[in-house]
Order: structure tokens, then sequence, then C-alpha cells
């Protein structure tokens, strides 16, 4: 790793740091939330950008790690620090499980099984209100006793950062290249000795966990946990992130994540059309420039560090 | 020197169309055989069922002995049959290092750093001669240097037999004997059986011990290339005289 590649993340590392001493509590809580949407994004981007599969589960496994964690913490009191790491191992094992089922599938069968599984999810925790308390929503403990946007923003900053160094670490390893493979050429790399299903389903595994880890921090951090973390608008937004940051790029969704988070709380006065817009600017940039932002912004600079 | 891959009696069928009929064949360890036929002959379908692309309707193959019909792609590649493919299919968005590279981690032997493979991938790289080409991304290749990359890639796994699928197709003369020249590097220095498909005749039948020939999904030849060149029914089958 060359010295400029080293200093650019410790440099925003460092700027990271500072935001709770200037900014206003509301805008702190829009920059919690980006983080969020950054480890959703980044996750997402691991499957998408890097497998080429388009999975629409990811807000799914978001919401299993909330509602895991969230349903742990209130009914059986356990501590949501360790009722996240449940949450993502459920989410884990139901990521291996869905993945196993409907990966051999491929292509938009994918898509449209990770749709349904979703849409299946949102149905079951709106309509068992007895456990999920439905549409009213779960109220469930914070990790702090005492409650501050600076601790959140720190917490969400920490682990949004080892999410980041764990997904850098993959994509540039020896499992990152066999990914990179099975996007490129399935068929090629499977007669080059990769076994391509078990590269997909270990990715979507991966990226499941990531989410539902995600999903618990952003329940304990709202305090109130709703099937609107696991819904679709929520998944079209992550998407939209992901694919106008730069899908297949590590800094395209972190960047697609302030981006849009930010922008959406200057148009959010006009409702949930925000979600339309994107997807509409998403599908363009899917169009038009495939690289996304990060594309646009220049090879140069991507070659820098951005892979 | 003994039999390496074997199949018995291979048949495959796509709908009503049978793309080949119950073929027995061998390879010998070592040895440089030539598949010929004339288009849709199922040549590259003979292919696809070796490396378990697809899998017999009927028949069985087998790898050194071990029966291998059943076997997914990356398992029969990883006992050591390696491929190329007709229409040339490097990872295009990838650079040449990290395309060896995969083949190089497919073979799935631990216990090696990144370092090392790299360096391997540079070493197979400069043996097709792509040396220099390590950082290119591999869609923007010629068409020859593609085929040289998916070489590398399939030697990166160690295959102890590998199947060349038109290697020498597209090319013109001059990178005729270059390839040339690495398929007998390959065959004299790694000590590989080398299965391949071609229609550059002069090519082949100079530079293969044994050709066999498929008219229509079945064998109607085997033989040295001097047997080949004057038999009646493989002139028949390549001018369409087979019914005269």
């Amino acid at each position: 790793m060359n010295v400029k590649k080293f200093w650019i993340p410790v440099v925003f590392i460092i700027l990271a740091i500072f935001p709770p001493f200037f900014l206003s509590q509301y805008w702190l809580h829009v920059m919690i939330i980006s983080l969020f949407y950054v480890m959703m994004a980044s996750s997402w981007n691991l499957i998408a950008g890097f497998t080429g599969q388009v999975s629409f589960a990811h807000a799914a496994f978001s919401g299993i790690g909330a509602y895991v964690s969230g349903m742990l913490a209130v009914y059986l009191g356990l501590s949501p620090w360790l009722g996240i790491l449940v949450g993502m191992g459920v989410a884990a094992l139901l990521g291996l499980g869905l993945g196993y089922l409907c990966i051999r599938m491929g292509g938009i069968y994918l898509s449209l099984t990770t749709l349904g599984f979703s849409e299946i999810l949102r149905i079951i925790i709106t309509n068992e209100d007895r456990w999920t308390r439905g549409t009213m929503g779960l109220q469930v403990p914070g990790f702090f006793t005492e409650y501050s946007k600076a601790s959140y923003y720190y917490l969400f900053l920490i682990i949004a950062i080892l999410l980041l160094i764990v997904i850098y670490w993959i994509i540039h390893s020896e499992m990152g290249l066999t990914f990179r493979a099975v996007l490129n050429d399935e068929l090629a790399a499977s007669s080059s000795g990769i076994n391509t299903i078990q590269v997909r389903i270990l990715a979507f595994t991966i990226s499941s966990a990531m989410a539902g880890l995600a999903g618990g921090l952003y329940g304990h951090y709202l305090m109130l946990i709703t099937p609107d973390i696991p819904s679709l608008g929520q998944m079209f937004l992550v998407l939209a992130m992901a694919v106008i940051g730069g899908m297949g790029s590590f800094v395209g969704p972190i960047l697609g994540s302030f981006l849009l988070e930010i922008l959406s709380e200057y148009i959010r006065i006009y409702g949930e059309y925000h979600v339309l817009i994107f997807g509409l600017v998403a599908l363009s940039v899917a169009r038009f420039a495939p690289e996304g932002v990060i594309g646009i912004l220049g090879k140069k600079w991507e070659s820098v560090w951005a892979r | 020197m003994g039999t390496i891959v074997e199949g018995k009696g291979l048949s495959k069928s796509f709908g009503g169309l049978t793309a080949v009929k119950k073929i027995d064949f061998y390879l010998e360890e070592g040895e440089i055989v030539g598949l010929i036929g004339p288009n849709g002959a199922g040549k590259t379908t003979l292919f696809n069922l070796v490396s378990g692309i697809f899998h017999p309707d009927e028949g069985k193959l087998f790898l050194n002995g071990r029966d291998i019909t059943e076997l997914r792609p990356f398992e029969i590649c990883r006992l050591g049959i390696g491929r190329t493919f007709q229409i040339v299919r490097p990872f295009l968005k990838m650079s040449c290092l990290e395309n060896v590279m995969v083949g190089i981690i497919g073979r799935n032997d631990r216990n090696r750093g990144r370092a090392e493979i790299g360096r391997e991938a540079e070493d197979l790289l400069k043996f097709v001669g792509l040396d220099g080409f390590e950082g290119t991304i591999a869609g923007n290749l010629t068409l020859i240097q593609k085929k040289r990359l998916e070489m590398a890639r399939a030697l990166a796994t160690e295959p102890r037999a590998i199947l060349l699928d038109e290697v020498l197709a597209g090319l013109n003369p001059s990178e005729i004997l270059q390839a040339l020249a690495l398929i007998e590097t390959i065959r004299s220095k790694l000590k590989m059986t080398i299965f391949w498909i071609e229609h550059v005749m002069g090519a082949i039948m100079k530079a293969s011990d044994r050709i066999i020939v498929l008219d229509q999904g079945e064998k109607i030849k085997e033989g040295k290339p001097e047997e080949i060149v004057s038999d009646p029914r493989v002139i028949g089958a390549y001018l369409g005289e087979t019914d005269a």
C-alpha cells in the first residue's frame, strides 16, 4: 500500500472526529443516519457490485437485525450490545439459508426471490403485532444510559469504520478476487477451479450479516423499530445510494450515502417522493454512467485509492 | 505413459438435436491430440462434457481411472483438466495479473500468501509472453493477447491435461506460429497432455500425435495425421459428400 493510499483514509477519519463539536443536534442526527446508510450501501455493494447479485433483501436483513436485537432486549432484557451481535448472527443464518435456496437460480430470479422474501418479512412483522407491535413500532432501549447524539455518532463512526475495513480487506483479498471473477464471467471462473456457488453464497451471507449489524445499531439508536426498516422503500434508497455513488468501487457507496441522505433532508418537504426521484436518478446513472459519481469524478482519482 | 482422460460412450442431446453420439476417446499422458470436424460436429460439446459444463446423457468420463462424469467444472478443474474457450472468456474487467491469480486460487491449495500468488502469476504471464501487461485490464488486450492470457489462466490451475478450443482462430500467420511455439513449449516443458480443437488444418496436422475426427456428433475416424488426410470419409465429411 503506498503512502497516499494510507493517508487519505486517515485524514478522513481524523476529520470525522470533529463534527459533534460544531454540528447542531439535527445535523448530527443526519450524520448518524448517513453512517447507517454507509454500512448498508457498502455491504450491499459487496454482493451487488462485486459478485453481480442484485439482492432486494438487504433492508429485510437489516430489519431482522433490528427486530431480533430489539425483541431480545424488550422481552428477555438482553443488553443491546449483545443483542446486535445475536441479530447479526440471525441475519447471517437467514442469509445463508436464503442464499442456499435461491442463488443457484441467479440473475433476475435471485432478485425476484429476495424481493418476495423482503415483502413476506415485512408483512409478518406488520401482522404479528403481539410480538412486534406492528406498525405502532416496538420501543426498545438504547445503548447508553445517558442519551447523547455525540456518543451515538462515535459508536456509528467506529462500527462503520470497522465494517469498511473488513469490506476493504475482503475486496483486496483472494476472496475478493474470486468475487470479481464470478461477476466478470461465471462460467470461466468455474472452469478455472472457482466454486462459484460457494463464492456467491459466501458473499450473500457476509453481506446479510453486515446488514443485520447495521439494522441492530439503527434500531437501538432510533429506540423505535417499525416495519419501515425492512421496507422496500428503504431498500431502494440503499440501492440508489450504491448505484449513484458508484457500484463496484469501495468509495462509491460511502459517497452516495452521504450525498443522498443529506440531499433527502432538503427535499423531505415533498414527502416520500424523494425515493421516487432517487430511483429515477439511479436508473439514469445505471444507464449513462454505470460507474456512478465516483466514475464521473475521474479515473485518475479512482486509480489512486478507490479500488 | 498411461491413459489420463477417458470417455466411454458419451452422448449429449439438446432437445431433439443429438450433439454428441456415443463417443469413445482417450488421451495418453503427454500426448497432443487434435479434434477436428466440420462446424456443428460436436467438438465444443465434447469439450464441455469433459470440462463438466454439461453432463452427458449417457456414458462415463474418467480422469486417471476416477469417475468424473457428474462432477462440476471447478471440481474437474481442480482434479487436473484445464481449458480455454472458443470465444475467449478472460475476466474482462480485471487486470491480467488478477486473471491469472484467479486460476492459482482455483487450485485450492492453501498456505500461500497473496504476494507469492502474485509472483507466480507474473511468471506465468512471462511464460505466455505477456510480461509487462500485469496491470493492463484484460478487456483492453488484442485477441491474441486475450488468448495468451486465457492460456496462462488455464495453466495457473496446474492441469495435467489442457483443452484448447480453437486457440489459432482469428490469428494471422505469424501469430499462429507464436501460438504453436507456445503449445509445443507447454508440452515439452510442462509435460502436459493437450487436447485441442482446430480449424487451421496445416497446424493441427503438423503438431498433433493423433487426430480424432467428428462429424454430426459421431467419431468417424481416429488415427495419425497422415492417415487422416487421406481418409475418404474425412474428406467426404469436409466436402459434404458423405452420401455419395
